[in-house]
């Protein structure tokens, strides 16, 4: 049971203990002794006024029932009829007690069947929810089987990535090396086509300062011929 | 289970001893006796007081006597509030029997209600029990109900038979499962040291989050001078039926298991004694 409810369920006998139980046993004594007072009372008044009706000649008292019977028998009658209306009261109390448990047992009938059918409403939710679980555990292993395949390509991918990568890197230097290398080449040429074009000026020079031809070397057309595009020719002129 | 109708049955059949005692100034034919009696908590003063009318009514003369009415040290006590409410809120800390002083002349008409017979006290009943269905469940509840069922919730309270009530009031108790309590919780928060008579809003069981709030909750929000810090001395009590709930309690469990009759629950918040 949950803290709160013992604390309540203490706490309402504790309550009684101080305030119900010490008085409850004085108080219902009081008030039977109370109602036997007033019984008597009421037995004594309607003796006094029998007496003050009928008054025997010694001035005795007389009961109004019997005059054989006592006034100790008569008292005691009046009790037992007031024990037997009591008596009635608790037998009828009693038949409503049983009529309303009879009810009671019917409502906890009614709500028993409630409480099941919605128990097999919640069996049939929760088989549903079992297979629905099943089916996402089935999906889960199917997924997870898929991850790990994937998971493995993806590794697999990852090295031949590696792989390639290297590749590449080795293909970027051997590229690099040879583009140095044609670098060095075409600088060469460069420098071998300078030398040749500073030597065909040379020779132009020559040529054109000197009375003597000399053969051109077809190697080098284009440059003569670009040089006489420069220069413009003495025939020209 | 078995523990909570325990519960009902103990808030049921909780008494309070009490002394009635003739106010001294009224005029008798001879000295009247005090008059002791059990008083049920969930019942009503006039509800239960026949006998001790009829055992003052024996001294005093017939020209003299007027309604009936209640006081205790001073303070009128009102027919219409349940009596442990008003022994929790005047009387708790004091000493037993309770001594209530009976009146049968100036009638103080304007702090108490009129009561000429146990009709006007069956008509009260019925209207707070209606209006605490309203914050129940729309009224739908009471309104189903048949004439006799109604009769049956106030003959079972009058002649103090716990299964009668009972058998009517677990429906006035239902709620559906999904909802998890009533639309509103009724109750009353009575101050000793306040001039409002009580304290009454409409407050939920359960919060928007899907939480079930608790008696800490509704005090937090609707007196929260009576919920002391975890430093600070503890100033008031928070008494129900005569108990201190724990405030972790939920508000739903209170509402079904510790409303008075009239389906209210009555919560007073009073100065804690200083021993």
């Amino acid at each position: 049971m949950e803290a709160w409810k013992s604390h309540v369920r203490a706490a309402l006998i504790h309550r009684d203990c101080l305030q119900k139980d010490p008085f409850s046993g004085l108080f219902t004594k009081m008030s039977r002794l109370e109602e036997m007072l007033n019984l008597q009372m009421g037995v004594w008044e309607d003796l006094e006024i029998d007496r003050i009706q009928s008054p025997n000649t010694n001035g005795v008292l007389q009961c109004p029932v019997e005059e054989k019977n006592p006034l100790k028998l008569y008292l005691q009658l009046k009790e037992e009829e007031q024990v037997r209306q009591k008596l009635a009261q608790k037998v009828s109390d009693l038949t409503s007690d049983l009529y309303l448990k009879e009810a009671e047992l019917q409502y906890c009938h009614s709500q028993v069947s409630r409480y099941r059918t919605e128990a097999v409403l919640l069996a049939r939710g929760a088989c549903c929810l079992k297979n629905d679980l099943s089916e996402y555990e089935y999906k889960l292993e199917c997924q997870s089987k898929q991850l790990a395949t994937l998971q493995s390509e993806q590794r697999s991918l990852r090295e031949e990535l590696a792989l390639v990568r290297q590749e590449k890197e080795e293909l970027l230097e051997r590229w690099l090396e040879e583009k140095r290398e044609e670098a060095e080449r075409i600088n060469k040429h460069n420098a071998a086509l300078e030398k040749w074009n500073s030597y065909a000026g040379r020779l132009n020079r020559r040529l054109y300062s000197g009375p003597r031809r000399q053969t051109r070397p077809t190697t080098n057309s284009r440059v003569i011929q670009r040089d006489s595009a420069d220069q413009p020719s003495t025939k020209q002129d | 289970m078995a523990d909570d109708k325990d519960v009902l049955r103990d808030v049921w059949f909780g008494r309070i001893p009490a002394c009635f005692m003739l106010y001294p100034d009224e005029v008798t034919e001879r000295e009247a006796e005090p008059f002791y009696l059990l008083l049920p908590r969930i019942s009503y003063l006039t509800l239960v007081t026949d006998k001790v009318k009829k055992h003052f009514l024996k001294v005093l003369k017939a020209e003299d006597v007027e309604e009936m009415w209640f006081e205790y040290e001073g303070t009128p006590l009102k027919w219409h509030y349940p009596i442990g409410v008003l022994f929790d809120l005047h009387a708790s800390n004091t000493a037993l029997p309770w001594s209530i002083t009976v009146h049968f002349k100036h009638f103080p008409d304007r702090d108490l209600l009129r009561c000429s017979s146990s009709v006007v006290i069956e008509a009260h009943f019925m209207s707070t029990v209606k209006e605490a269905d309203a914050f129940k469940h729309k009224s739908q509840v009471i309104n189903d109900m048949q004439k006799k069922d109604h009769k049956q919730l106030w003959m079972g309270l009058q002649n103090d038979k716990f299964d009668q009530f009972w058998a009517i009031n677990r429906k006035l108790m239902e709620y559906p499962t999904e909802e998890g309590g009533f639309r509103y919780i009724p109750f009353r928060i009575y101050q000793t040291l306040s001039d409002r008579p009580f304290i009454q809003k409409p407050f939920r069981p359960v919060s928007s989050e899907g939480h079930a709030h608790t008696l800490g909750d509704l005090l937090k929000e609707m007196c929260p001078a009576a919920v002391c810090q975890d430093d600070d001395p503890k100033k008031y009590q928070v008494v129900i039926h005569g108990i201190e709930p724990l405030f972790e309690t939920p508000i739903q469990w209170l509402s079904e298991h510790l409303s008075y009759p009239d389906n209210f629950l009555h919560i007073c918040i009073i100065p804690a004694p200083n021993d």
